[in-house]
């Protein structure tokens, strides 16, 4: 692990890079049925709209349907292969960094001795696919640090590593 | 009942009552809470032919309950830690750990200045659930518990005889305090000039008349007194009319001022503490722990800036500000020059106060301006949608153009707030128009980065660089930089995160 002191970055030209490594490629799979529910919930609407409508004319009904039909289908094929190309993540002994979003992108950074809390946790959704996603609390409220759809193996790794690394360190992170 | 000193062991270790004078307020204040309830009980009774006053006899039950609070609360502080248990039925213990209390508020309304006391806060974090509150101690003895909070005196060390040798602080002696403490401000009453500048008295007027007109729907006989007020002040000329609105809503800006800053006082004790005081009718005490204090918060409103007045904030953990009753308080609104000279006191840092910041670029100036145009497009299309459906006339469109004027200078302003500056210690930030805050944060307040790029940041190449920290809101944001200078940012304040990671 390299460290720089002093002023050496302190020049134009530095750029922080992504990342080093991508979430499972199963992360996939896990976003689009995602999405996919919640795109149902707009489905029954729809339908609850088509049976509660009395009037004879039904041609708003084709509308608004075919509209949110194609969103919905571009979200769902878009949306999570957009988002694997965008998530990624990498820990380090003293820090943790990590890449997320699509249309709107972050990336957040916290020097492991800041770190709080490592959580690891798994939905029913990420259960279904062998994920879990691990998130890194520090003293702020404004930006815990989330890694979604991480194999599991690699999320107790990383989570065992988080930890090791925190407890090493003194004080109370604030 | 602190006039009776007692041995420190017995005091420091055994369990201890809030003050007996609270007996006195605890069964008022509950019959107070009770009262609605009493009242309708009163009222549906009187109606009826029943002569027995049965509702009578829930007067002492409300006393007895508020008698019972006294007696069940009961607080000590033993093993690094404080203690407070209250309830009958329903015991609750509240424990925090010494080493983690970050603020300890007194705050005194006008029933508890008559009898000495004050109502004590602990927070052990930022969170309303992280809170011990003591209601009531003695002032004097409510001081003394913060002073053993805050400075960590240890009761079983101050126990211990004194040693031989040269001659030791005693730690349960706390030293007078204003005898050792520096004092860095004092409310100056022509400040109270500046008060009309604040938005206090323009959310003052609008809470009153929202009272009112809630009010007038429910009393039909008052209301024909406000219907026919309302004509008379519509039978003035309109300018008669305006000056009245800003007399009226000065007046209110100068009754807040007054009731929230009189008697404003800010000191620094021997530890480097920063020790509030300050309100007209309810006290509030504030002592913010010098280890907690991450920088401070250099507000520069629209109507203060004009007023070349300006106002100090703590950035601290454990404070709440605005949902906290604004315990963060350093300087009421002031003239600036007196703000600015705090602010460096406080941070010990010139340059982060007063030195110039770097602009955020053009890239930043298009965007202000793009987004103040939200202002005048909705108005543009109301207008429009009036003129073509309602038959309005086509003048109307004319007040578009101030409007958009307005927009445009919005967005130049709000520019001209952004700006950004890293020092030995500080990283500060400005931004803002009408609510414009030059924010010195301490680097070491800094837990973390962020680096947003929304979907239209993105297209224009620019970056909001996010510090967080634990103190104050949290993040402070520095919006639009170019990503360059978010990453040169990251090295120069945390050169070992951007080393491993580019």
């Amino acid at each position: 692990m390299a460290v720089a002191v002093g002023r050496v970055w302190h020049r134009w030209g530095v750029e922080l890079r992504e990342p080093a490594n991508l979430v499972s490629p199963r992360a996939i799979p896990m976003w689009t049925v995602g999405a996919l529910l919640g795109s149902l919930v707009l489905a029954t609407a729809q339908v609850g709209w088509w049976l509660l409508d009395d009037s004879p004319f039904r041609q708003w009904h084709y509308v608004v349907g075919a509209v949110w039909f194609v969103l919905q289908a571009a979200y769902v094929v878009v949306m999570p292969r957009w988002r694997y190309r965008v998530h990624r993540w990498e820990a380090t002994p003293s820090a943790i960094y990590t890449q997320t979003g699509w249309l709107s992108q972050e990336r957040r950074i916290a020097p492991v001795s800041r770190v709080q809390t490592v959580d690891m946790a798994r939905g029913p959704l990420a259960q279904l696919f062998g994920l879990a996603s691990v998130t890194v609390t520090t003293a702020s409220a404004a930006g815990p640090l989330e890694i979604e759809g991480l194999d599991l193996q690699d999320a107790r790794a990383l989570v065992e590593a988080l930890t090791r690394a925190a407890i090493a360190q003194d004080g109370d992170a604030t | 009942m602190s006039a009776t000193p007692e041995a420190p062991s017995s005091e420091e270790l055994a369990w201890r009552r809030l003050d007996r004078r609270m007996l006195l307020v605890h069964p008022l204040q509950t019959l107070f809470r009770a009262l609605p309830a009493l009242l309708a009980i009163l009222f549906v009774s009187i109606g009826s032919d029943d002569s027995d006053r049965w509702e009578l006899l829930l007067l002492p039950v409300v006393v007895v309950f508020g008698l019972l609070q006294w007696v069940t609360t009961r607080y000590r502080i033993s093993n690094g830690q404080i203690e407070l248990q209250r309830g009958l039925f329903n015991k609750q213990t509240t424990t925090a750990r010494l080493d983690r209390v970050r603020t300890v508020d007194l705050t005194s309304q006008v029933h508890h200045r008559v009898l000495g006391l004050a109502k004590v806060e602990i927070s052990t974090g930022s969170a309303a659930k992280d809170r011990l509150v003591l209601d009531s101690l003695d002032v004097e003895r409510a001081r003394r518990l913060r002073a053993e909070l805050l400075h960590r005196v240890d009761p079983a060390i101050a126990a211990m005889p004194a040693p031989t040798g040269p001659a030791r602080e005693v730690p349960t002696a706390i030293p007078d305090a204003a005898a050792v403490d520096e004092e860095l401000l004092r409310l100056d009453p022509s400040w109270i000039r500046l008060a009309p500048f604040t938005m206090t008295g323009i959310a003052s007027a609008a809470a009153i008349f929202g009272f009112l007109s809630q009010g007038v729907g429910r009393f039909s006989e008052e209301g024909d007194v406000f219907e026919s007020g309302a004509r008379w002040v519509r039978g003035l000329d309109w300018w008669i009319d305006v000056i009245g609105l800003l007399v009226v809503v000065s007046l209110l800006a100068i009754g807040a001022y007054l009731l929230s800053f009189w008697g404003f006082r800010l000191n620094r004790n021997q530890a480097g503490s920063l020790h509030t005081r300050r309100g007209l009718l309810t006290s509030r005490e504030v002592s913010i722990d010098q280890s907690r204090l991450r920088g401070v918060s250099l507000g520069e409103p629209l109507g203060l800036r004009w007023a070349r007045g300006g106002r100090l904030k703590a950035v601290s953990t454990g404070l709440e500000g605005e949902r906290g009753g604004g315990s963060d308080w350093l300087a009421p609104p002031a003239p600036v020059a007196i703000v600015t000279a705090l602010a460096v006191e406080v941070a010990g840092d010139r340059e982060a106060v007063e030195g110039n910041l770097t602009q955020h670029g053009p890239a930043a100036r298009r965007r202000r301006l793009s987004r103040a145009m939200w202002l005048p497009i909705p108005v543009l299309a109301a207008l429009s949608a009036g003129v073509a459906l309602l038959g309005w006339s086509g003048w109307v469109l004319v007040l578009v153009i101030p409007v958009a004027a307005l927009a445009v200078w919005l967005g130049i302003d709000r520019y001209r707030g952004l700006g950004h500056r890293v020092t030995e210690r500080h990283l500060v930030s400005r931004n803002g128009s009408l609510d414009r805050a030059r924010v010195v944060l301490d680097r070491d307040g800094i837990v973390g980065w962020k680096v947003e790029r929304s979907f239209f940041q993105r297209r224009v190449g620019v970056a909001t660089l996010v510090a967080t920290t634990g103190a104050g809101q949290q993040h402070y944001d520095l919006v639009d930089l170019t990503p360059a200078r978010t990453y040169e940012l990251i090295g120069e304040i945390s050169p070992e995160l951007l080393a491993q990671f580019s």
